[in-house]
């Protein structure tokens, strides 16, 4: 094994389209990279925001969201309310300083697979080159995080003590 | 606590060949829950199913995880294997291994172990996973079929015949569609109105089929076996009713100069007009477009002359609502209007016509009653140039695929006009000759050795005119790519067939998958060919992809059979994979708090507003409550609903939550 | 201000309501006061220092359950009204909503249409303040609002006193008190303290009133409703001011723009 960092990717998509999609890209036997998972869904309107934030607290360090392509979806109009729930979200991430590069949204259709794989491959190459996503991991350490502030605190403390003789 | 087994399939070679099956067995085996691991060579057969069954009886299983191939292909057989072995069939899901891993990636360790994580995510899932009971849905059992062509014909007599009503709807004024305007059908050389017209008329005395011409669909709701279709019944400006199909209104009516879209632009007709003399229904209707009355409100000599007042100027147009159970797709193509060839001339030169110009020339009941006189002066032809492949398999021109059809007409094109001009000489320029189908090669032999057609193996590459000739520049690529230069009389181009237009805003209307060149998809390109992703939708003929008669005629009775199929049950049973609001405690006590956002988040008005009553009676609060029969599982409100009351079945928040875990591996 | 408390004696005197909601003065601000009398209808007060969105009272049933309820209500709690109504929370025949302008009168709506048409007309009451540090936040690099936030949130104990201050966050089982999943980690953990205030946010997409209550209530001075006035402000800029059927999430344009899917 090599030592170059394996992004951990996790596809959050649709039945219809790009789960379909991903299938054709086998059936063509395309190839992409391994490092991705699939979690599959009813519709790009199931997936929960909540979900992409624990994959990042629990180890991802790249997403792709992924559906049908506007006026496609299977059920009319999942992917319009998905869209406009992302685009809050990215903002409201974006705005926390939550590294929003790590996300990807596609439309992949069931026709695309070759665009499938080329997605996966694009994610992973940038998650590459941005590395393990650890800050957003770091922050759920309680503990840690405490200590800092407590050893901050002492540090002012003496510097009080130090000042006021 | 669950008992699950775990299914490895080795799919022959196809998963084996990447992934190590026999590790991830082990793996999967070392998993908290995990009952039974095993891998075999092909679950998903006889011997395989009954290694599930077994283990199912004998460990007393609580959830099974097949890891195979997509659960788009095999999902349905694996959960009825579980049924059978008394395993609730929504206790058991499926991995893919196939699509998503071994075919998509090199041999390595890190195959199989993305195949390990692949199953432990289905195995958490499972674990959460909770039997579930089929809903039952009832079907009304009359079909809806779109277009008229012959595709629509022969699956709305297919239906009706079987014992069921058929709403046909039609968007020209006569039912027919472009089979009607061929002259002769390869490879028997028969008369295509004379196998048509006996069809359109049946269709029109058929006690089971209602008829509605010069209409469209104007929208759709519901689901399968609960369909609400609106129909648009386009202004005629005749009543059909007083109408006796007379004639005497299109023999009067002014405006004669406009080029009939029956005969392909060759002929003209009028502005109160029926396509062609054996149109069903046989009553005309007006162009509004082109009627002097409509447009500069001086004219109504058809009201005049009308002998029984049929003629009814300025309705407006009347809309239908019919409740059906399926839905026949059968809206067929259109052939690529060569103006897309600056190169040939189309529209430039009079005599560059397309295959189905030629088809109206060579009709009997055509412009020329048959004869085939070329468009500018009328002459007889005496050499003429055919050129298959005109756009089709072009990838420059966005038409990478074969239109099917052209290879087979051209022949019969360049058959008849040998029959028909003595002495005249036909050259095809060719790709290939795709002569696949029972009788055709021969078809395609006998024009060339018998009839004589000359076939070039070579592509037209410029057409330009010189002395009252065409001049058509090619090339013979079985001699070298040798030059070749004809001085044709008139050029037949066989322009590639193509989705027929509105055939994209019909699809999104009606939620049916289309391909890129707007043909509509079907749900599987070779177990489910007549399916479309919509259950309860059906498609045939020409509006999959360029068909000829006999495959159209043969996906219109597959439709028809599944339709007939669908409506031999009273009730549909459904896949419970549904939302639900939850109810908590005694079950009258729920967390919605009824804000009712979810109503106008869901595409299907499948939530419904329920009080919750105290034992008094009195109303407490008012709460969501979804309908079973209407939702179809999207979980667009389970995504919304803010204090998670609402879930669905089959991907219910603790499932997705707990396998987004398991794919990072943490417990 | 004798206005509002003469007015509020005649609702009581004619019989119209059974609890009034407003202000009354408090040892440094005036606090949430609620009148159950004539004679209580003399300790209201409304000025420019009331804080928090009085609209929040409507909910709680255990306070207006059953009852005639008036109540005074700034700009925002309007909005909040109104909000509350699309969302079947409160009945138009139990209220009578006396709206409090800047300048001290008071506008008195006949049914929910006035409030709409009113709300419509009316100028949202500026925040410059709160403009210029999301202006500030906006320009940081990614990594700094990172270590803005992620300092900020690390404070957080988890009080809850930003959801009691909200008048949208009604539910009888919060979110955060869901744990089948545990969606939220129920312990301080910068991380989790986050998720909450995502998931309080996103919940706030297009129903929130901007009225900053949530972070006024906080006990530990985080600003936290720079998040719903930013998310706000990102509600008008993708999909319009006008507060259509539904809230934003429940409803979409097809031809509403994005540009980061590929």
């Amino acid at each position: 094994m090599n030592n170059e960092f394996e992004p951990k990717v996790v596809a959050f998509v649709c039945n219809w389209c790009t789960y379909a999609g991903a299938d054709l890209t086998g059936t063509s036997r395309i190839k992409y990279a391994s490092n991705v998972k699939i979690v599959r869904f009813p519709c790009t309107g199931r997936i929960d925001f909540m979900l992409l934030l624990k994959a990042f607290a629990n180890g991802a360090d790249g997403i792709i969201v992924s559906g049908c392509h506007p006026n496609d979806c299977h059920y009319t109009s999942g992917n319009f309310h998905a869209r406009r729930r992302w685009i809050l979200f990215r903002s409201l991430l974006d705005f926390m300083g939550i590294d929003i590069n790590r996300i990807q949204f596609s439309w992949v259709s069931a026709a695309e697979g070759a665009k499938w794989a080329d997605i996966v491959n694009k994610t992973v190459t940038n998650i590459r080159e941005l590395g393990p996503y650890m800050e957003y991991r770091r922050a759920a350490n309680f503990l840690e995080a405490n200590e800092e502030e407590l050893t901050k605190e002492l540090a002012r403390n003496k510097e009080e003590e130090v000042k006021h003789g | 606590m669950s008992k699950i087994g775990v299914f490895v399939c080795h799919c022959g070679e196809n998963i084996s060949a990447t992934v190590d099956c026999k590790k991830v067995a082990e793996e999967a085996a070392k998993l908290t829950g995990v009952e039974v691991s095993l891998d075999y060579k092909y679950m998903c057969s006889d011997p395989g199913q009954t290694i599930i069954k077994e283990a199912i009886k004998e460990k007393g299983l609580t959830g099974v995880v097949v890891a195979a191939c997509s659960p788009r292909m095999h999902e349905p057989t694996f959960r009825k294997a579980c049924a059978e072995a008394g395993l609730n069939p929504f206790m058991c899901e499926m991995t893919n291994l196939r699509e998503h891993c071994s075919w998509v990636h090199e041999k390595n360790d890190q195959t199989t172990e993305k195949a390990i994580d692949l199953v432990r995510m289905l195995v958490e899932k499972t674990k959460l996973n909770k039997p579930l009971n089929e809903i039952k849905v009832p079907v009304s059992k009359k079909a809806l079929v779109i277009g008229g062509g012959i595709a629509g014909i022969q699956a709305s007599l297919d239906i009706a015949n079987a014992g069921h009503q058929v709403i046909l709807v039609e968007k020209e004024a006569s039912i027919g569609g472009h089979m009607s305007q061929l002259s002769e059908t390869f490879p028997t050389l028969d008369c295509s109105q004379c196998i048509l017209t006996p069809r359109m008329v049946e269709v029109a005395q058929h006690p089971n089929i209602t008829l509605y011409n010069y209409a469209e669909l104007e929208s759709l709701d519901g689901f399968i076996g609960n369909f609400k279709a609106t129909i648009r019944l386009k202004a005629k400006s005749v009543d059909p009713k007083a109408c006796t199909g007379c004639g005497a209104c299109y023999n009067k009516c002014p405006k004669k100069k406009i080029p009939s879209e029956f005969n392909e632009g060759l002929g003209m007709r009028t502005a109160i007009y029926t396509p062609f003399p054996q149109a069903v229904p046989n009553k005309p209707v007006i162009d509004k477009e082109n009627c002097n009355y409509y447009k500069n409100g001086k004219c109504k000599i058809c009201e005049k002359v009308c002998p029984t007042g049929a003629i009814e100027f300025d309705k407006p147009d009347e809309f239908v609502t019919e409740n059906v159970g399926a839905i026949v797709l059968a809206t067929g193509f259109n052939v690529l209007k060569p103006d897309f060839f600056p190169e040939y001339g189309y529209g430039q030169f009079k005599d560059v016509i397309t295959g189905l110009q030629f088809e109206r020339l060579a009709s009997a009941s055509g412009p020329t009653l048959g004869e085939i006189r070329r468009p500018s002066d009328g002459k007889v032809p005496q050499k003429v140039v055919f050129i298959a492949c005109a756009g089709s398999r072009d990838p420059a021109k966005g038409i990478p695929y074969c239109s099917k059809i052209c290879c087979m007409y051209t022949a019969k094109h360049a058959m008849l006009y040998q029959h028909k001009v003595h002495g005249g000489e036909s050259t095809v320029f060719y790709m290939d000759i795709r002569a696949g189908g029972k009788n055709y090669e021969e078809f395609v032999r006998r024009a060339i050795e018998e009839d004589g057609a000359n076939y070039v193996r070579g592509r037209v590459a410029r057409i330009y005119e010189k002395d009252g000739k065409l001049i058509v520049k090619g090339v013979d690529t079985l001699l070298g790519a040798k030059p070749v230069e004809i001085e044709a009389d008139m050029v037949v181009l066989a322009s590639a067939g193509v989705a027929n237009c509105g055939a994209e805003e019909l699809a999104q209307k009606m939620h049916v998958s289309y391909d890129p060149y707007k043909f509509f998809a079907e749900a599987h390109p070779k177990l489910k060919p007549v399916e479309t992703n919509t259950a309860g939708i059906y498609l045939c003929g020409a509006c999959q992809a360029p068909k000829d008669i006999p495959d159209t005629v043969a996906t219109a009775s597959g439709a028809a059979a599944k339709v007939i199929g669908l409506f031999s049950k009273d009730e549909l049973t459904r896949e419970p994979l549904v939302a639900v609001v939850n109810r908590i405690a005694s079950h009258d006590v729920s967390t919605c708090v009824g804000c009712f956002m979810c109503q106008t988040a869901c595409p299907y008005q499948a939530i419904e507003r329920e009080e919750v009553k105290n034992r008094a009676g009195e109303v407490i609060k008012t709460v969501a409550r979804v309908n079973p029969g209407l939702c179809q599982g999207c979980g667009t409100c389970v995504s919304f609903c803010r204090s998670k009351s609402i879930d669905i079945q089959g991907f219910s928040n603790e499932q997705m939550y707990a396998e987004v875990l398991a794919v990072l591996n943490t417990p | 201000m004798a206005e509002l408390n003469s007015k509020v004696k005649e609702l009581f005197e004619k019989d119209l309501i059974d609890i009034f909601i407003g202000y009354e003065e408090g040892t440094r601000n005036p606090r949430p006061y609620f009148a159950y009398s004539a004679q209580d209808a003399d300790n209201l007060v409304f000025n420019d220092k009331c804080q928090g969105n009085l609209a929040v009272y409507l909910t709680r049933k255990d306070l207006v359950g059953g009852k005639r309820v008036g109540i005074s209500a700034s700009y925002f709690a309007l909005k909040s009204i109104s909000q509350l109504f699309d969302e079947n929370q409160l009945k138009e025949d139990l209220l009578i909503v006396l709206g409090m302008k800047e300048d001290g009168s008071i506008l008195e709506f006949k049914g929910l249409d006035e409030i709409r048409t009113y709300l419509s007309e009316a100028k949202a009451p500026s925040k410059q303040k709160d403009d210029e540090l999301l202006k500030e936040l906006s320009e940081m690099s990614q990594a700094e609002r990172w270590q803005f936030w992620s300092d900020e949130l690390s404070k957080c104990f988890k009080c809850y006193a930003c959801r009691a201050a909200c008048p949208m966050c009604y539910c009888t089982k919060c979110i955060i008190e869901v744990n089948r999943p545990q969606w939220i980690q129920p312990w301080i953990s910068t991380q989790g303290n986050m998720e909450w205030q995502i998931n309080r946010v996103m919940h706030m997409a297009g129903r929130c009133s901007d009225c900053g209550s949530c972070g006024a209530a906080c006990p530990i001075g985080i600003p936290i409703h720079l998040l719903t006035h930013m998310m706000t402000k990102t509600v008008a800029a993708n999909f319009g001011e006008s507060n259509e059927q539904g809230n934003v999430l429940s409803t979409f344009k097809p031809d509403d723009k994005e540009n980061f899917i590929l």
